[in-house]
């Protein structure tokens, strides 16, 4: 019946545009739940010690080892300007992998699931830019569990949307 | 990609790169010919099959401008080669083909690019044609050429000197004749038929095809559709019946390839050739010098043809040991060119010596490799003639060559036409080949990670504390097996400089002419090797050097060389050596230097000085020349002086991890230095700690390491701390502070002081600990950090450690540029 609604709401051409894969991770920072593309994940680790690479902005942790591959950290809390909090056990990196083969970890309070996603599921981010955090989202999943602030994981690591 | 045609892109790097080194090797022709001022028939042969195969592959890929250009020129020289004619302005020549070899080389630059139309070649393709024109003597109009030209083009072009030697003997039973078709619509079948002739033109005596005039008439396209393409061939010396039937096979786009009449060329070819008889000696007790005959037999099988020996039952029966150690081991084989052959025997083991045995004069002494390609020669030639009945038109194309020239390997005139089958992969076997440099890209970098990995496996925590003797023998044995597989891994990535040495002369010789300038370019030790990606890196800089001492080195006038007492030709010496894991390059003139006031003041002018003028040495000035903005030269030229050149070659040399220095007397010349490590990405380095964070310093910026003692440290005026170390001072870096680190220790006594050198400029850096020195593996930074100028704070890149850390390598020059 939502779903109809939905539908009715948004063009369906209009919001595969939107979207980059019909499944999305979720995972949460604090209290809310975002989602990724799938197709951006490489893989999920638990946290490990994060080597500092000196004079780069705060949100870059640093750099991890993955199979010999030496690929940066970002905190998405911090990204986020959320407070952050110590790591615990369920605290994960999940390493995003972009077209052009370039690594990079986010680091995420706790990895949740695996959901997919209709076109009709998914809707525009409300036209507000006041809060920080809204600037990487990409568009809102409305699910019957709830809503998911999808991240546009270009935008995640780079201001400017680039991976350069 | 719609630039070539279509199914054509697999072929493009191929193409490119053949035909970059057929243009290379055009000038090099061409410079090699200006200096001799004439033309040999060779010279001329050699330049007309470059055209020819750069014409037919440029068909082929549908580049058709490309194609007329050099069939512009093929026309050319063929009239030169057929008419001798007198040539009336040599230069005007050289500058048509060198201006069209650029051409050339321009466009293929352009093909590269993603974006790429078709230059139009016309007006220079006119101009050839007038000047070929004039050379015919006017008799014929400048379009008539082409045409005339073209059909007996293919068949002159293959091994131009044994071709007329056999073509009048070679009777119509020796023709292989084969009938090839292409695959169904793969359209332009004639100019595929010509990429066919071109394949097997140089494994071929002789060559014939119809319909014959493929390369001008495009409606022999359909006529071998229906037909398919006739082809009759005589294989060359050397060459198998079948190679040249595998090789038409292997043509993209033909689809069969029948035989109708197959001649009697293997057999004939070696026919052709009297067999040859070697006695071989081997080393005193070497024992068992029948199962090492043997060998040499397994191994001379492969270059030569009918292969019989004395004793035949050396490996059944052990006895023959003894006779061969007595009498020697006569073996007697047929070769086109026995010297490979000697060659073989020559690099068997245990062969000490061997003889050649002639079958009718008496036997002649041991021959070295050169010698004996003139006596098998000289030999063969008697022998022909010897047995006129049999060996007859067999015998009389072989023979005929070597009498009117008994020492080929001395006679140019025959040389090409036995060194063609070895170069063009026909008969002998190839021994190079060429690799896709992506390939070799991934083989350094998996040798990186077998380093890193065996580090981690034989500094394994889980092995701390154990005694594992055995483990440790094979874990240095792995290390040292590590360490050969990382050399012969490096070593196939070496190149010579002398091809970036090479392009230099064309530069010269061009700025010569503009200017006016007599110069000589001397090379020096252009066989030192440097790692491929960097010699790719070194090209434009040296060319910005050797035109900036072409154009401002030299002086303009003679007679200021005159009276400085110099020799009134200038000269520019390239040199390149190794030294300490480094390479050096030196672009040395010995012009009028650079003038030290002039730089002062312009460098005044240009408000760049960061110190009172007086306070510069004459080498800072001299230097100040590689600042940005910076020229001395007032008059901007068409080659140099724009103020960009030396500060770029200086980024580019930076950016492969070399430095540039000048030193330069004024008045006697200058000379330009570059550093460029051997390699780039394995690199000799100390760890250590500050905090937490591990740290690497290339070991070859490291002068020492100590602890510092109180009176030892000295502070300046502002503050500044400095160490006081034999009488030098030398200021402190320390790393926690420019890197806001958490350090163990901030007490300077406690922790480690690393004294490094870079560009003549010394510092301290103070750390935590040393942990030792150790390989790593320089991997760049993620692009997402080099964002942030992660390199202009001094770290080039990261490496991962024996125990899985990660390290940040140290790039000093950029700590040490601050202080």
């Amino acid at each position: 019946m939502e779903e109809n609604n939905n539908m009715t709401a948004l063009p369906s051409e209009e919001s595969t545009d939107i979207i980059d894969s019909n499944e999305v991770l979720s995972f949460s920072i604090g209290d809310t739940i975002y989602g990724i593309e799938v197709i951006y994940v490489k893989d999920i680790i638990t946290i490990e010690q994060i080597t500092v690479v000196p004079k780069i902005p705060d949100h870059i942790k640093g750099v991890i080892n993955i199979r010999g591959r030496v690929v940066p950290v970002i905190s998405v809390r911090k990204r986020f300007g959320i407070e952050e909090i110590p790591y615990d056990d369920r605290t994960c990196i999940i390493v995003l992998e972009f077209e052009d083969g370039n690594q990079v970890g986010i680091i995420v309070d706790r990895v949740q699931e695996v959901i997919s996603v209709k076109p009709s599921d998914i809707s525009n981010t409300p036209d507000s830019k006041n809060v920080n955090a809204n600037r990487y989202i990409k568009s809102l999943i409305n699910l019957e569990s709830g809503i998911r602030l999808l991240i546009d994981c270009y935008k995640l690591i780079n201001d400017d949307g680039s991976v350069v | 990609m719609a630039k070539f045609e279509a199914g054509m892109e697999a072929m493009a790097d191929a193409y490119v790169f053949e035909t970059t080194s057929l243009l290379e090797q055009l000038d090099q022709v061409l410079m090699k010919t200006e200096n001799e001022s004439s033309f040999g028939e060779e010279e001329i042969n050699e330049i007309f099959r470059t055209m020819h195969t750069i014409k037919g592959s440029s068909a082929m890929m549908g580049l058709d401008n490309m194609s007329k250009l050099a069939h512009a020129i093929e026309d050319m020289f063929y009239i030169i080669r057929e008419d001798n004619p007198v040539i009336s302005s040599m230069s005007d020549l050289y500058d048509l083909v060198f201006t069209a070899s650029d051409f050339l080389k321009a466009e293929i630059e352009l093909i590269q690019e993603d974006e790429y139309t078709a230059t139009d070649f016309t007006e220079q393709i006119d101009k050839i044609h007038a000047f070929a024109a004039v050379l015919k003597g006017g008799e014929a109009a400048p379009a008539a050429a082409p045409a005339a030209a073209a059909p007996a083009a293919p068949a002159a072009a293959p091994a131009p000197a044994a071709a007329p030697a056999s073509a009048g003997t070679a009777s119509a039973t020796d023709f292989t004749a084969v009938k090839v078709h292409f695959e169904e619509d793969c359209k332009m079948e004639n100019l595929r038929a010509i990429l066919v002739i071109n394949r097997i033109s140089e494994m071929c005596s002789k060559l014939e095809y119809i319909p014959s005039d493929i390369e001008t008439n495009s409606e022999t396209a359909q006529t071998i559709v229906s037909d398919g393409f006739e082809i009759n061939f005589c294989p060359a010396n050397g060459v198998t019946i079948d190679a040249i039937l595998d090789t038409i096979q292997n043509t993209p786009n033909v689809k069969t390839c029948e035989v109708m009449q197959r001649g009697s060329g293997a057999s004939a070819a070696s026919a052709d050739v009297d067999s040859t008889s070697v006695r071989i000696h081997f080393e005193d007790d070497c024992k068992m010098e029948n199962l090492r005959a043997a060998l040499v037999i397994n191994n001379i099988r492969d270059v030569c043809d009918a292969v019989t020996y004395e004793p035949a039952d050396i490996e059944s029966n052990p006895e023959t040991a003894k006779v061969i150690a007595d009498d020697g081991f006569v073996v007697h084989f047929k070769s086109e060119k026995p010297q490979n052959v000697f060659q073989v025997i020559e690099s068997t083991p245990s062969v000490k010596s061997y003889e050649v045995i002639d079958p009718n004069a008496p036997s002649a002494p041991d021959e070295g490799t050169e010698e004996g390609a003139a006596a098998a020669a000289a030999q063969a030639a008697p022998a022909a003639s010897a047995a006129p009945a049999q060996a007859a038109a067999a015998a009389a194309p072989a023979a005929a060559p070597k009498q009117e020239a008994p020492k080929p390997a001395a006679k140019p005139a025959a040389a090409p036409a036995a060194a063609k089958p070895a170069g063009g992969g026909g008969g002998a076997k190839q021994s190079l080949i060429s690799v896709n440099l992506n390939k070799l890209d991934t083989l350094l970098d998996l040798v990186g990670e077998i380093v890193i990995t065996e580090a981690m496996v034989t500094s394994n925590p889980d092995l701390k504390g154990l005694r594992l003797d055995n483990f440790q023998k094979s874990a240095r044995q792995l290390r040292k097996l590590n360490g050969d597989l990382q050399d012969a891994v490096m070593s196939i990535r070496m190149v010579p400089v002398s091809g970036a040495f090479n392009k230099m002369t064309r530069i010269v010789r061009d700025m010569k002419v503009k200017l006016g300038k007599d110069v000589d370019l001397i090379f020096e030790g252009e066989e030192t090797e440097v790692d491929k990606s960097i010699i790719d890196q070194l090209n434009d800089p040296l060319m910005h050097m050797v035109r900036n001492s072409m154009d401002h080195g030299i002086e303009d006038n003679v007679e200021d060389r005159i009276a400085a007492g110099k020799s009134p030709k200038g000269k520019i010496t390239l040199s390149a050596y190794n030294s300490s894991g480094e390479v050096i390059i030196v672009v040395a003139d010995d012009g009028q230097g650079i003038n030290p006031e002039a730089v002062l003041a312009k460098a005044e002018r240009n408000g760049i000085l960061t110190k009172p003028a007086s306070d510069y040495t004459d080498k800072e000035i001299v230097n100040m020349i590689m600042l940005p903005g910076f020229s001395t030269n007032e008059q901007v030229t068409e080659y140099s002086g724009r103020g960009v050149g030396m500060d770029v070659v200086k980024k580019n040399i930076e950016k492969i991890g070399g430095t540039v220095s000048i030193e330069s007397k004024y008045g006697e010349g200058s000379k330009f230095i570059i550093k460029i490590p051997l390699s780039l990405s394995i690199v000799d380095s100390m760890e250590i700690t500050v905090g937490s964070s591990i740290f690497s310093i290339p070991i070859n910026s490291i002068c020492e390491s100590f602890k510092v003692s109180p009176e030892q440290l000295v502070r300046d005026t502002s503050g500044r701390e400095m160490i006081m170390l034999r009488g030098e001072c030398y200021p402190l870096i320390r790393l926690y502070e420019i890197y806001d680190l958490e350090p163990v220790t901030v007490d300077l006594f406690e922790g480690i002081v690393i004294l490094v050198e870079t560009d003549g400029k010394r510092a301290c850096l103070f750390a935590d600990e040393l942990i030792g020195e150790q390989q790593v593996v320089l991997k760049p930074f993620s692009p997402l950090l080099s964002n942030y100028n992660v390199k202009q704070n001094g770290m080039s890149g990261c490496s991962i450690l024996g125990d899985g850390s990660i390290t940040i390598i140290l790039d000093v020059s950029n700590i040490v540029r601050d202080f």
